[in-house]
């Protein structure tokens, strides 16, 4: 039922490439390109609080989609994106300032970077997976957080790094309405990357893996390049968020890279939908929502007469932190294919409406 | 025509006289990031506590000579994307003038965007490289203009700790050169002061001995404790807080250590010492002002300021909670000097810091240490009390040891 296609009556496909187009529909191209237009706009109308909010489903959500690569479409698992992330973010600053190279380059070069400390990490991926494989990363995680705490020469140690802005042609981003085109441009550019990957070869790959490895095999895909491949491409994504992270800051600090952030990224895949792409950006912007909604009701409460007491706030503050867990469980009771299979369902209602079916 | 643009003219004047009163400042608005359901919660809650009943206390008491302060609390669990969220959502909505904070993660993360918005933030992280405004020493990553603390550098409380020792191996006639490790995460927090105290110790004699590693969480650190024994340091100073704290002490009780333990400024207080029962024996550890049962002129306020959350007023509150306080009120008799010259705002608070040298808040005097802060240098209080803590039987007993206070050297500024 979910997977039936929103396709109007007469529009027809005649080829393989009709039917493997990113947009599912002309008015689903022209919405999404009416919005990302729209979006432009967006700095003269909104105030900082909803660009920073903006700015963050932007480099996290890159991110998140590194993560749903590797485990919503190869079927491989990883505890250690929150790790991955951190390196890009010292990566890039690290390149800056050490070889003065523009921050425009090192983005994209931090990528790369910590793609390659991915793939040496996935390196046992190729033999392991499951439980065994979480492990392993794992380790990666703790790895890399020591790492950050001791390479004083790569992060600055304890003392953290600096991160100049991003700057063009003499125009620094270092304002949130600037900055907002910065995270707007590499959001879409990566989002529509990740799309266009599904859809190559590689992307077909990935998802015969996840389907089923020893059919795969016996198809012809080597298990070892593309599970390897996967580890890299999502950490050249958890670089990129990271990497804009660091000069939105233009400080990084090894203290916000922690277990805690990759199940996180964990989260965001899990409620946006394993295996979809616009789940992934759903989902980070669900959990990066999440805790202002609920930072909002304790707000509202507090503005109760008995309600502004120390004690129930404070009660509440514990409840906020408890609802993300609550949120997740939910999720994989009610809705294990997440907010993007929600959102089909409710495609369908409407295609179908009055009729049930 | 003419009659809408009579109508325009009156509205318009109307806004205007209606718009006076924000222009005169009935209230201004703070943020307070606080974290007390997060990793630092053990001590952060109390800290927070003092910072709210402050904030409320003020208020109830006429404000910055009549000028409200309005404050929301956030606990953001010592998550750097939620403070940042908070933040701007402060700065854009709520026109914020400054901040009270917290941790070092977004005290860091926020160096840039306050400098540009000019807000000043009084953070409870005591890094070092916060203490350089202008980044005068070439150790200091980035300058950070708009960040205060109130209390010594972790680096400096360190320092006072390392000369404190030296004396006691003295005393003590210690043979040979004395044995100084550092021991806690390695995290930043912990990290802070280790390059800097380090290089003092050795300055002064000590062998610094290959840091400790033990996890920021309670655990069993036997492993550690023995590495400790085998290496037979004599002082260990201990950078981490709560029950990692805890644990650290029991673990070597079991395994029998002899060396003198001395914490860092949240590694110590009441609460660790009811835990902790008999096993804590001459524990050192530095304050930067009283305790609740000190007999002091400024307990009077802080006790009001405590009848805020506990009207009953039965609670004894532990000596983070004092340091909430004096943190607030530094920022108000700044705020006090801001609104006597050009208004409350962030620029002029910040100023309001600068205008006076040696002060202590009014009503606070011998609570909060005599501090001083300049356009060039932001380490505030360079004294730190040094306490020793004893659990005899069911009775905590905490006696004041000595009172260092550290030179302004050019090389430690920012370090």
């Amino acid at each position: 039922m979910s997977s039936l296609s929103m396709r109007p009556c007469g529009d027809f496909r005649t080829s393989y490439k009709q039917d493997n187009t990113i947009f599912e529909t002309k008015t689903i191209r022209w919405f999404t390109a009416v919005i990302i237009v729209a979006a432009c706009a967006v700095p003269f109308v909104f105030d900082a609080y909803y660009l920073t909010l903006f700015i963050q489903v932007s480099y996290l959500g890159i991110a998140a989609l590194g993560l749903n690569i590797l485990v919503g479409f190869t079927g491989q698992i990883s505890l250690g994106h929150g790790a991955f992330f951190g390196f890009g973010a010292f990566a890039s600053a690290w390149l800056n300032t050490q070889f003065s190279i523009p921050v425009v380059l090192t983005i994209p070069l931090a990528g790369f970077l910590t793609m390659a400390v991915g793939m040496m990490f996935g390196m046992p991926a190729a033999r392991i997976k499951g439980l065994y494989l979480a492990i392993a990363t794992l380790a990666a995680q703790f790895i890399l957080e020591d790492f950050f705490a001791r390479a004083d020469w790569f992060s600055g140690g304890s003392a953290g790094s600096m991160a100049e802005p991003v700057t063009l042609f003499g125009f620094a981003f270092d304002s949130d309405e600037s900055f907002f085109y910065i995270a707007l441009f590499a959001l879409v550019f990566m989002y529509i990357w990740g799309c266009n990957l599904m859809r190559s070869r590689d992307g077909r790959a990935f998802v015969a893996v996840r389907d089923h490895y020893l059919s795969a095999e016996i198809m012809g895909v080597k298990l070892n390049k593309y599970r390897l491949l996967s580890f890299g491409i999502s950490s050249f994504y958890a670089g990129i968020g990271g990497a804009l992270y660091a000069h939105y800051l233009g400080y990084v600090s090894a203290e916000g890279f922690t277990l805690m952030m990759s199940v996180q990224f964990l989260a965001m895949v899990i409620i946006g939908g394993l295996g979809s792409i616009n789940g992934t950006l759903m989902g980070c912007v669900f959990m990066v929502l999440l805790p202002e909604f609920l930072a909002g009701g304790v707000g509202l409460v507090k503005m109760t007469e008995w309600g502004n007491t120390p004690m129930i706030t404070d009660g509440l503050a514990y409840i906020k932190e408890m609802a993300i867990g609550l949120v997740i469980i939910l999720f994989l009771i009610f809705e294990p294919e997440g907010l993007a299979h929600r959102w089909q369902q409710v495609k369908n209602y409407w295609k179908f409406y009055p009729f049930a079916y | 025509m003419h009659k809408k643009t009579m109508l325009a003219s009156a509205m318009a004047l109307a806004t205007m006289t209606a718009a006076q009163p924000v222009a005169a400042q009935e209230s201004v608005f703070v943020g307070h990031l606080a974290d007390m359901s997060g990793p630092t919660a053990f001590v952060g809650k109390m800290y927070a506590d003092g910072v709210r009943d402050a904030l409320t206390y003020i208020n109830n008491t006429g404000g910055i000579d009549g000028t409200a302060l309005e404050f929301e609390t956030i606990d953001y669990a010592y998550k750097v994307p939620q403070a940042i969220a908070s933040y701007k959502k402060w700065k854009s909505r709520n026109n914020m003038v400054a901040m009270q904070g917290w941790g070092t993660a977004d005290t860091e993360a926020l160096i840039s965007f306050v400098a540009k918005d000019k807000i000043p933030v009084y953070s409870a992280s005591y890094s070092g490289h916060l203490t350089d405004p202008m980044g005068k020493n070439p150790k200091t990553k980035k300058p950070a203009p708009y960040n205060f603390f109130y209390g010594a550098s972790y680096s400096d409380s360190c320092r006072g700790l390392v000369q404190w020792a030296a004396q006691d191996w003295q005393e003590k006639r210690g043979k040979g050169k004395p044995k100084f490790t550092h021991i806690g995460a390695n995290h930043p927090y912990p990290n802070a002061p280790k390059a800097a105290c380090a290089a003092y110790a050795e300055e002064l004699g000590f062998e610094v001995m290959a840091p400790v590693v033990i996890s920021m969480k309670p655990g069993d650190f036997k492993a550690q404790c023995l590495s400790l024994k085998s290496s037979a340091t004599n002082y260990g100073y201990i950078g981490n807080l709560g029950g990692s704290v805890l644990s650290l002490v029991k673990s070597c009780n079991t395994v029998g250590t002899d060396l003198q333990f001395m914490a860092n400024i949240w590694g110590g207080d009441r609460l660790i010492f009811e835990a902790a029962g008999d096993g804590i024996k001459d524990y050192i550890f530095p304050t930067m002002g009283p305790f609740w049962s000190d007999d002091v002129a400024g307990m009077a306020l802080v006790r009001e300021i405590s009848k805020v959350s506990d009207p009953a007023g039965e609670q004894s509150r532990v000596h983070h909670y004092m340091r909430g306080v004096c943190s607030v009120y530094y920022m108000k008799e700044a705020m006090l000097w801001a609104k006597k010259n050009g208004g409350i705002t962030g620029e002029n608070v910040r100023n309001g810091m600068y205008a006076t040298k040696d002060w202590v808040p009014a009503g606070l005097e011998g609570v909060c240490l005599p501090a001083t802060w300049t356009a060039e240098d932001h380490r505030g209080i360079n004294q730190v009390n040094i306490y020793k803590g004893n659990y005899n039987a069911g009775d905590v007993k905490i006696e004041k040891v000595t009172e260092v206070t550290l030179e302004r050297r050019a090389d430690w500024l920012g370090f």
